[in-house]
């Protein structure tokens, strides 16, 4: 009989076997982690958005007692520090490459832990105080003396890439740090030239942060005698937050070991490594102490890594039936103070046409660097900024043109009989059935008894809206993953992963496919995930690649075990390996009525005398695998809002969502993450806006109190459902799950308020869609 | 923050005594003044909780008034029999501020000492023309909001209690601010014996009345007497939440929503 339940087969909505661990705060976050005679770090920030050091005087800090180190930019420098390792281009081959046009000079844009001679945005990291507390190191900085010379400063994207714009660097003729073209200029001026129609979109998309809910925190320490560094701090993924460090450390990889345990958000923004993570390091050999610093709510509003800023113009050429001939238009990326990261850029112009049928395409992909903090990738990092654009154009189209939304959709959508599909950019499309996906949403949604529910808010001086998206999601990400797997003799399971759970439930869902293969109880499945010193390769977690590449790399470790068990479990039956089946946990001789089980085979790897070499020691088994190839969840959403015209505030009445995640490993997870994706993406359509100041550079919406988060009462149940075909690129049909609810967010939400607004003639709202915005644009109208 | 002695006196004369000493400050609830210490944006040599006075809580009658300790908390008024009965509308007031949390700390004193231009509960001081008790003399709540974070306390002077004239009718109407949830705009309408009260928070530098309104609203009790009324935007707040203009159109919607609250 199986050892496991069927319940917690793949495709059962298994508990997660760590919430109860989570919510009793049982949890191990960073800040929970704390070190003999650690001392405390506390970083002075830059008030001024440019602007160059001219000195830092630290001698009345340093006089304060408790005060163990003042480091600066200086300081790095003479101790040979290097910057951090950002690779701007991942370089997947089925990908097309920016490429710059030529004579393009490359900005030349150190990032180091700490400012060295200017400071380029408010809230860079200008020194580094270790003390005995907190508190002192607090007083130490306020002792500081900056003395700063103040430079013009520029923030926003479109100014930033102006010829006579401040420039924050001197390498460069201007502030443009990457100017690319992709897709088909020629054919595509051509399907412009014999167009009917041409559906014209600008916009400039909104800056957010990943407001994750334990902030960032990290204690290191360094023993001289091994000349080890020792760094504990949530991130993406151990073993790169390991490799960069010791890159900015300039130290062999095996002098540094990262440590992680729970890791409470991550969701790109956490995703990288940080300057206060080589800075925390670096000070803990300097000052000779274990050094711990916990980021604060106000610091991570200045500090931590912010995503999307995108200012787009684009246009969508129709034939006079409504067919797609071509699109066309620029992406201008605010990169903030340095080009760190072009994935979102560059994951976003490559699916520019989403899932439409669009024969060619022309963009321009270009960054800016801007005395603002660093974008990187975030939740869905650069999808749902492209398919919001799509989306408004095809809504645009509609209403300009005379064309009915659903119609103009269905006919441009692609048809599973055209997949695989090769995107006007070289993206090929693998499988899925788009207009099922579609026409569920539209059911879900109840569209067609949308007239006489807009009939009846109106007769309540309501305005109604409903509005659809279809997205499509490249994922792709670190392609190596590694799996080691290990069946001790007393039962239990060790999974040694590269892949950390920032909060997606890995040690339910991935317990589950051994549970699945190996027929393991999910309770004796054990991820070892956040030791560096244990896991030695592995990518991270992003790009929806945990689960994608995960299940792939601990599919084959399992069934290289079940190849071993075979063996072993022959020699102990006596009998041919070849006749041995595994089923249900167990290995059995056919013809006969012996097995064993996997437990038993386990033991007899560590006992059993005369075993060939190979088998010998634990049952463990191995799998490192390298996996370039994209991935494309897709699916529809459609939104209902309802508006109040007196103050412009927005109700959601209904969201109904439908994703393909190909196979879902466990449903309620999925939904889970589905939720919470909506949640984010309709957060930034709505609500959330990072503000910096046009004028001082300052951060105006630097605190929760001015950052307007997502909330449980904002929003209705979603009405959420899967289809799931299987993806053809993956070997069992997986595609991600933890991204496809942000992606057409942003663009269904923004449909519905203009829909609603349709009877004044508002033609656009920018995000955040505030209801102050909402209130001018009727007003403008009126 | 910054070290500052701390005090929580058993007695009101001790409070007293402790708040003559020089920039000494009373803890009321600290759910303003603490995230500003943690901020180093304050800097105090001591502060003297207040929580431990008893007699600096409560709710009770008083005639054709009610009077509320000023170390009352947001929660208490907002659950308490004796008010839902008598003035509903400040239950609502103090059920719309901050969250759970807040509530169970935060007080009626700190929040009219505070004094900040979007908190709730100066609206109902105002639009109730109600006056503020101190261990040294009675304010007319006219008389006691002076500004941005201003009012007519003296250094050392402590908030004991408020009393609210029982009104004809009241009704609060607040527009959130969608990250604080402090007011945007919060209307307090009361109709009394003395005329109709409409005093706005969240709109200006300090809580004001709406005197336009208030002639409306005499002439006829109905939020149909406020149509056509406009607001100046000039002098009013501006920010990223919310421009002067808007605003001031939000002033006259919350206070048709505030005529309508009142019944």
């Amino acid at each position: 009989m199986s050892q496991a339940a069927q319940s917690n087969r793949i495709g059962q909505p298994v508990r997660r076997k760590e919430d109860l661990r989570l919510i009793t705060g049982r949890g191990n976050f960073s800040d929970d982690v704390n070190w003999p005679h650690q001392a405390y770090a506390y970083f002075l920030r830059s008030p001024h958005a440019h602007a160059r050091i001219r000195a830092i005087d630290a001698r009345a800090a340093l006089a304060i007692k408790g005060v163990l180190a003042v480091l600066t930019g200086r300081d790095l420098e003479a101790d040979g520090l290097k910057p951090l390792p950002h690779v701007a281009d991942s370089g997947n081959p089925h990908e097309p490459d920016l490429v710059a046009p030529p004579g393009f000079k490359e900005m030349i844009a150190p990032h180091h832990v700490l400012a060295i001679d200017k400071t380029r945005y408010v809230g860079e990291a200008v020194a580094i105080v270790v003390a005995e507390t907190v508190n002192l190191a607090k007083d130490a900085a306020e002792a500081l003396d900056v003395d700063y010379e103040v430079l013009p400063a520029v923030t926003a994207t479109r100014a930033a890439a102006q010829p006579g714009a401040p420039r924050l660097w001197d390498s460069p003729d201007s502030n443009i740090s990457i100017d690319a073209e992709v897709g088909d200029k020629a054919a595509t001026e051509a399907a412009f030239a014999r167009a009917k129609h041409v559906a014209t979109f600008e916009t400039q998309i909104n800056r957010v942060t990943g407001v994750t809910m334990e902030p960032r925190a990290a204690v290191a320490q360094y023993d001289p005698a091994t000349r080890r560094y020792t760094l504990h701090a949530g991130s993406g993924g151990a073993v790169r937050l390991k490799q960069d460090l010791a890159k900015i450390l300039d130290v062999p990889a095996n002098d540094v070991r990262v440590l992680m345990d729970d890791i409470g958000g991550n969701f790109g923004t956490r995703g990288m490594i940080y300057p206060e993570f080589g800075a925390v390091t670096w000070a803990a050999r300097r000052a000779g102490r274990p050094v711990k610093w916990t980021c604060e709510r106000s610091e991570a509003f200045l500090s931590d890594y912010q995503a999307r800023d995108l200012a787009v113009t684009a246009e969508l050429a129709l034939d006079a039936e409504g067919n797609f001939l071509a699109m066309r238009g620029t992406n201008l990326s605010n990169v903030g103070s340095h080009p760190t990261n072009y994935g979102p850029l560059k994951k976003g112009v490559e699916i520019m046409t989403s899932l439409y049928r669009v024969p060619c395409a022309h963009f321009k992909a270009r960054g800016v660097v801007s005395n603002t903090m660093i974008t990187r990738p975030y939740r869905s990092s650069g999808r749902p900024e492209v398919m919001y654009v799509m989306e408004r154009l095809i809504d645009i189209a509609a209403r300009d043109f005379g064309f009915d939304r659903q119609e103009l959709r269905r006919r441009n959508l692609l048809k599973s009989h055209e997949l695989p599909y090769t995107n006007a950019f070289g993206m090929v499309y693998d499988s899925g059935d788009y207009h099922d996906a579609m026409e569920k949403a539209f059911t879900l949604g109840d569209w067609a008894g949308f007239p006489a529910r807009r009939a009846e808010a109106k007769a309540r001086g309501k305005l109604r809206g409903i509005g659809t998206a279809n997205y499509v999601d490249t994922a792709t990400g670190v392609p190596r993953e590694r799996a080691e797997i290990t069946v001790h003799d007393d039962g239990r399971v060790d999974v040694v992963i590269g892949i950390v759970s920032n909060g997606q439930g890995h040690e339910t869902s991935f317990a589950q496919l051994i549970n699945e293969w190996l027929d393991v109880p999910l309770e004796k499945v054990r991820l070892i995930v956040g030791d560096t010193d244990i896991v030695q390769v592995g990518g991270g977690t992003h790009s929806g690649r945990g689960l994608r590449l995960g299940s792939i790399v601990m599919w084959n470790a399992s069934n290289k075990i079940i190849g071993k068990g075979k063996r072993i479990a022959a020699r102990m039956m006596e009998c041919d390996p070849s006749v041995v089946h595994f089923a249900q946990g167990r290995f059995s001789a056919q013809g006969t009525n012996q097995s064993r089980t996997l437990t038993e085979v386990a033991a007899a790897a560590q006992h059993l005398p005369d075993l060939p070499e190979d088998l010998r020691g634990p049952l463990a088994a191995f799998s490192d695998e390298t996996i370039h190839i994209p991935s494309f969840p897709y699916g529809c959403h459609v939104v209902e809002v309802e508006i109040d015209p007196a103050l412009g505030t927005v109700e959601i009445v209904k969201y109904a969502a439908v994703d393909d995640v190909g196979r879902a490993v466990n449903p309620m997870i999925v939904h889970g993450q589905v939720h919470g994706a909506i949640a984010q993406g309709v957060g930034q359509a709505l609500w959330e806006n990072i503000h910096y100041d046009p004028a001082s550079g300052q951060l105006l919406s630097g605190s929760l109190m001015d950052y307007a988060m997502p909330r449980a009462d904002h929003f209705p149940s979603f009405v959420a459902e899967f289809t799931e075909v299987p993806c053809t690129t993956h070997p069992l049909g997986i595609r991600p799950g933890g991204e496809g609810g942000t992606t057409p967010a942003l663009g269904v939400m923004i449909n519905a308020v203009v829909d609603a607004l349709s009877d004044f003639g508002v033609k656009h709202i920018e995000m955040p869609a505030t209801p102050e915005r909402i209130w001018r644009a009727i007003r403008g109208r009126q | 923050m910054y070290d500052f002695d701390y005090h929580k006196p058993a007695h009101r004369a001790d409070a007293d005594t402790l708040l003559g000493r020089d920039n000494y400050k009373p803890l009321a609830g600290g759910m303003s003044l603490l995230p500003a210490l943690k901020l180093r944006l304050n800097r105090h040599d001591g502060l003297v909780d207040l929580g431990a006075l008893s007699d600096l809580q409560g709710i009770r009658r008083d005639g054709d008034a009610m009077v509320i300790g000023a170390m009352t908390t947001h929660a208490t008024v907002a659950a308490s029999d004796l008010l839902q009965q008598a003035l509903s509308a400040l239950c609502v007031l103090a059920e719309g501020i901050g969250d759970p949390l807040v509530r169970n700390r935060g007080t009626l004193g700190g929040s009219i000492a505070n004094a900040d231009p979007g908190a709730d509960y100066p609206a109902a001081v105002l639009g109730l023309g109600a006056t503020v008790i101190t261990n040294r003399r009675e304010i007319a709540g006219d008389a006691f909001f002076t500004g941005l974070f201003e009012t007519a306390l003296h250094s050392g002077e402590m908030i004991t209690a408020v009393r609210f004239p029982l009104p004809q009718k009241a009704g609060y109407a607040k527009y959130r601010q969608p990250a604080s949830r402090f007011a945007i705009t919060g209307v307090f309408v009361a109709q009394t014996v003395a005329g109709v009260r409409v005093a706005v928070t969240g709109a200006g530098p300090s809580v004001f009345r709406f005197a336009a309104a208030e002639a409306a609203l005499t002439r006829r009790f109905d939020a149909a007497a406020l149509e056509g009324l406009t607001l100046a935007p000039e002098g009013l707040n501006s920010d990223i939440h919310a421009g002067a203009d808007y605003r001031a159109h939000c002033v006259v919607e919350m206070t048709r929503r505030a005529v309508i609250a009142a019944g």
